[in-house]
C-alpha cells in the first residue's frame, strides 16, 4: 500500500425519514484505500455499503468526518466542483448499468467527455475503451440490443473514459449470471493489474475472493478489514469453462 | 459542455417524441401565426386609412361652418355669418405665395343626368378654379374651368371617369352636352321640371374610392354656377380648402387662416368662432392613434394565444423533466454540472419555440395571403413588416426561455442519487 487514494476519517451519514425517524447509515467510518488496491466491500443488506460508495464517488456528501480524495478534501466542495471530480477522478459502475437507452454503445461511452476533457479524440477514445472491454464490434448497438453482461461492460468502458484515479462498482455482478460475472471480474482484474484502483461492493463471497482485500461492514461501521492471501483469477476460470460464482 | 452537444441532445430528445414535440410546437405556431396575421391586418388597415385620407389631397387645411347647439350659427351676441367665396378669395389674397392653393366648395345634391340617350344619377358639386391643384387631381382630357367661367356662371362641367363612362361609353365626352334634372323637389316650380344644359369641358383622372364611396362618380361645376343656377343659395359655401406649401407649414397656415376669418367675421373671442379650421395632420394623427390601438388590440389577441402556447411548453417540459429524471441522474453521475443540465433543457424549450416561431411566421404569412384573396379584403394592404417578424421570433424564443427556465431549473437542481433512484 503506497500513497493513499482515499482517506476517510469518522465519516457519518444520517437519513431522516419523515419527522422523527432517523437512520444512521454511516456512523464513523475510517478507511484508507491505496493506489493500485482492489477492495471488496461486503456486509449484510442495509449495513451502509451503497451509502459509503456514493460518498466515495462524490455522488453524495457525508454529514460529518473528513474525506480526502487523492489528498484533496472534498467534503466542502460545491455541487459543480463535485461534478468535476465525478467526471475526471471517479468512474462509477452501477448494479443496474444506468445507460441512456436512447444512445448507442459508443455514444453512451462518450458521455463523460461531453462534460469535460478534450472533445477532439472523443470517438477514438470511446472506441478504445469499448475494445478494452471486448465490445469493439458492438459500438452501434443500443442498450436494449445488448445482454446484461454486455451492457455492464459498456458501463465499465464509460467509467474508464476519463482515465479516473479509481473505479467504484456497486454490486456490478448482482444482476449477472456466473459467466458474465467472470468476464466483468476479469476486466476489473486486468485494469487493476494495469494499476487502476478498484473498489467493489458485493454480496457474494465467490466474487469477493477475486479481490486483494475485503472490508466487511455492519451497522454503518467497518467491522473487519482483511487481505486475501491468494485472489482467484477470473481469466483462468473462464479458460477452464467455469463461472466465477460456481 | 459544448453548445454543439447541448443542441445535439436537445434535438435528439425532440425527435424521439416527434408527435409530442409537434403538438407542443403547434401552440407556439398558432400563437405566432395569430400575432403575424392580426398585426398585418391592423397595419394594413391603418395604411389603408392613411392612404384614403391623403387621397383627398395632401397638406390640406379645411374650413367649415361651426353650427351651434340650437341649429343656429354659433357666435354669442354677434351675428353669425356663413362662409363665403369672398372669405376664400381674401385668404388667397392675404396669404399669396404662403400657400400652394385654395378653393371653396358647395354641394348641390344628386341630379338626374342625361346625355346621348343615356341616363345617370350622380352628385354635383360647385368648386373653384384651383380644385385640381388642391386635390392633387389632374384631368384625363379637356381643361379645367377658369375664373372667367366663374365670373359668368358658365354652365360647364367636369366629369368623373365613372360618370363619363356611363354617359358616353368610350367616346370622348369633352365638348358634349349633358342635361341636369333635379332628383328631389325637381318639380317644385308648379310641376314643370327644370332641365339645364351643361357643356362638358374636361374629364378627371381615376381616383378610386374613399371610405367606400367612389370619387370617380361625380360632376364638378363652377361654384358660382352651382350657387346661381343649381341651388339658389347664393352667398354660402360648405367648405374652404387650403393647400399648404408643405407639411411643415400646415400649422402656420392653420393659424393664419383662423386669424383672417376671425377678423373678417368680426369675432374677438376665438372660442365663439362661427367656423372650424381642421388640419389634415391632426386628422391623420388622430386616425393613426385609433388604428394603432386597433393594431395593438389585434396583436394582444394573438399574444394571448402565444401565451397559451408558452404554458403548453412549460407543461410539456415539466413532464419531460419528470420522465427523464434517471437520465438526468446518469448525466450528473458522469460529471454534468447544473449549468449543463440547465442549458440542455433550456435549449430544448427554445428549439421548440424557435422552430415554432419560424413555422408560425410562415403560417401567418400564408394566412395573410389567403385573406388577401378574399375580394372584400383585397383593397386592404396586408403588411408583414420585418419588425413584426423580428418581434414574433424574439418573443417566441423569449417564451422558450421564460417557460423553459423553471422546468430546466428543476432538472438542474436534482440530486444525483435521488435522480438515479427515481423509478
Ligand atoms: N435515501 C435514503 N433515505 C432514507 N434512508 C436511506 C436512504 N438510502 C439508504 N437509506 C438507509 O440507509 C441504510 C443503509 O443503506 P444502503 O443502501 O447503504 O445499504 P446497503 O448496504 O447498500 O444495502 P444493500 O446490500 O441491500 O444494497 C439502510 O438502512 C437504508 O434504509
Ligand atoms: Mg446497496
Amino acid at each position: 500500500m503506497n500513497q493513499s487514494v482515499v482517506q476517510l476519517r469518522g465519516i457519518t451519514k444520517t437519513y431522516h425519514i419523515g419527522r422523527d425517524i432517523t437512520v444512521n447509515a454511516l456512523r464513523a467510518v475510517d478507511l484508507d484505500v491505496g493506489a493500485g488496491e482492489f477492495v471488496a466491500i461486503m456486509g449484510p443488506s442495509g449495513s451502509g455499503k451503497s451509502t459509503l460508495m456514493n460518498v466515495l464517488g462524490c455522488l453524495d456528501v457525508a454529514d460529518g468526518g473528513t474525506y480526502l480524495l487523492a489528498g484533496e478534501n472534498v467534503g466542502k466542495l460545491s455541487d459543480d466542483k463535485l461534478a468535476g471530480i465525478r467526471n475526471k477522478h471517479v468512474g462509477f459502475v452501477f448494479q443496474t448499468y444506468n445507460l441512456l437507452s436512447r444512445l448507442n454503445a459508443i455514444e453512451n461511452v462518450e458521455l463523460p467527455l461531453i462534460y469535460g476533457g478534450d472533445r477532439h479524440a472523443r470517438r477514438q477514445r470511446a472506441l478504445a475503451a469499448l475494445e478494452q472491454v471486448g465490445l469493439g464490434d458492438r459500438i452501434h448497438h443500443r442498450p436494449s440490443e445488448l445482454s446484461g453482461g454486455q451492457q455492464q461492460r459498456v458501463a465499465i468502458a464509460r467509467a474508464l473514459l476519463n482515465d479516473p484515479s479509481m473505479i467504484l462498482a456497486d454490486e456490478p455482478t448482482g444482476n449477472l449470471d456466473s459467466r458474465s460475472s467472470a468476464e466483468i471480474l476479469a476486466i476489473f482484474q486486468r485494469l487493476n493489474e494495469a494499476g487502476k484502483t478498484v473498489v467493489m461492493v458485493t454480496h457474494e463471497p465467490d466474487v469477493a475472493a477475486h479481490c486483494k482485500r475485503i472490508v466487511r461492514m455492519r451497522d454503518g461501521l467497518v467491522a473487519r478489514d482483511e487481505l486475501v492471501p491468494h485472489p482467484r483469477r477470473a481469466e483462468d476460470e473462464i479458460a477452464a469453462g467455469i463461472g466465477a460464482a460456481e | 459542455m459544448k453548445l454543439y452537444d447541448s443542441f445535439r441532445s436537445a434535438l435528439q430528445s425532440l425527435v424521439v417524441n416527434k408527435l409530442r414535440s409537434a403538438l407542443t410546437m403547434l401552440g407556439v405556431i398558432i400563437g405566432v401565426a395569430a400575432v403575424i396575421a392580426m398585426v398585418s391586418v391592423g397595419n394594413g388597415a391603418s395604411a389603408s386609412v392613411q392612404a384614403t385620407i391623403l387621397n383627398l389631397g395632401s397638406n390640406l387645411v379645411t374650413v367649415q361652418p361651426q353650427f351651434g347647439n340650437d341649429q343656429g350659427l354659433k357666435g354669442a351676441g354677434a351675428q353669425a355669418q356663413n362662409l363665403t367665396l369672398d372669405d376664400m378669395r381674401s385668404i388667397q389674397n392675404q396669404l399669396g405665395d404662403g400657400i400652394a392653393a385654395a378653393e371653396a366648395e358647395q354641394g348641390t345634391g344628386r341630379w338626374q343626368v342625361t346625355a346621348a340617350g343615356q341616363n345617370w344619377n350622380t352628385q354635383v358639386t360647385g368648386v373653384t378654379e384651383d380644385y385640381p391643384i388642391v386635390r392633387d387631381w389632374k384631368l384625363d382630357s379637356g381643361e379645367f374651368f377658369t375664373t372667367s367661367d366663374l365670373n359668368v356662371n358658365a354652365q360647364v362641367a367636369i366629369l368623373g371617369t365613372t360618370t363619363a363612362q356611363n354617359l358616353f361609353g368610350d367616346a370622348d365626352a369633352v365638348g358634349q352636352t349633358i342635361q341636369l334634372r333635379q332628383v328631389f323637389g325637381g318639380d317644385r316650380g308648379g310641376g314643370r321640371a327644370r332641365i339645364l344644359n351643361f357643356r362638358v369641358v374636361g374629364v378627371l383622372t381615376t381616383k378610386g374610392s374613399t371610405f367606400g364611396f367612389s370619387r370617380d362618380d361625380q360632376i364638378v361645376v363652377p361654384l358660382t354656377t352651382a350657387q346661381h343656377v343649381l341651388t339658389g343659395r347664393l352667398n354660402i359655401v360648405n367648405s374652404i380648402v387650403i393647400k399648404a406649401t408643405s407639411s411643415d407649414t400646415m400649422d402656420a397656415t392653420t393659424s393664419d387662416v383662423n386669424n383672417i376669418l376671425l377678423q373678417r367675421h368680426n369675432i374677438s373671442d376665438p372660442a365663439s368662432a362661427d367656423f372650424t379650421v381642421t388640419n389634415q395632420n391632426d386628422t391623420l394623427a388622430a386616425l393613426s392613434s385609433v388604428t394603432g390601438t386597433f393594431t395593438l388590440l389585434l396583436g394582444a389577441i394573438g399574444g394571448i394565444s402565444l401565451l397559451v402556447g408558452g404554458i403548453g411548453i412549460m407543461n410539456i417540459m415539466l413532464v419531460s423533466v419528470n420522465e427523464r429524471t434517471r437520465e438526468i441522474g446518469i448525466r450528473k453521475a458522469v460529471g454534468a454540472r447544473r449549468g449543463d443540465i440547465l442549458t440542455q433543457f433550456l435549449i430544448e424549450a427554445v428549439a421548440l419555440t424557435g422552430l415554432g416561431g419560424v413555422l408560425g411566421i410562415l403560417l401567418g404569412w400564408a394566412i395573410t395571403e389567403v385573406v388577401h384573396r378574399i375580394p372584400q379584403a383585397a383593397s386592404l394592404p396586408l403588411l408583414i413588416t420585418s419588425g413584426t417578424v423580428i418581434i414574433a421570433v424574439g418573443v417566441s424564443v423569449a417564451i422558450g426561455v421564460v417557460f423553459g427556465l423553471y422546468p430546466a431549473m428543476r432538472a438542474a437542481r436534482l440530486h444525483p442519487i435521488e435522480a438515479l433512484r427515481y423509478e
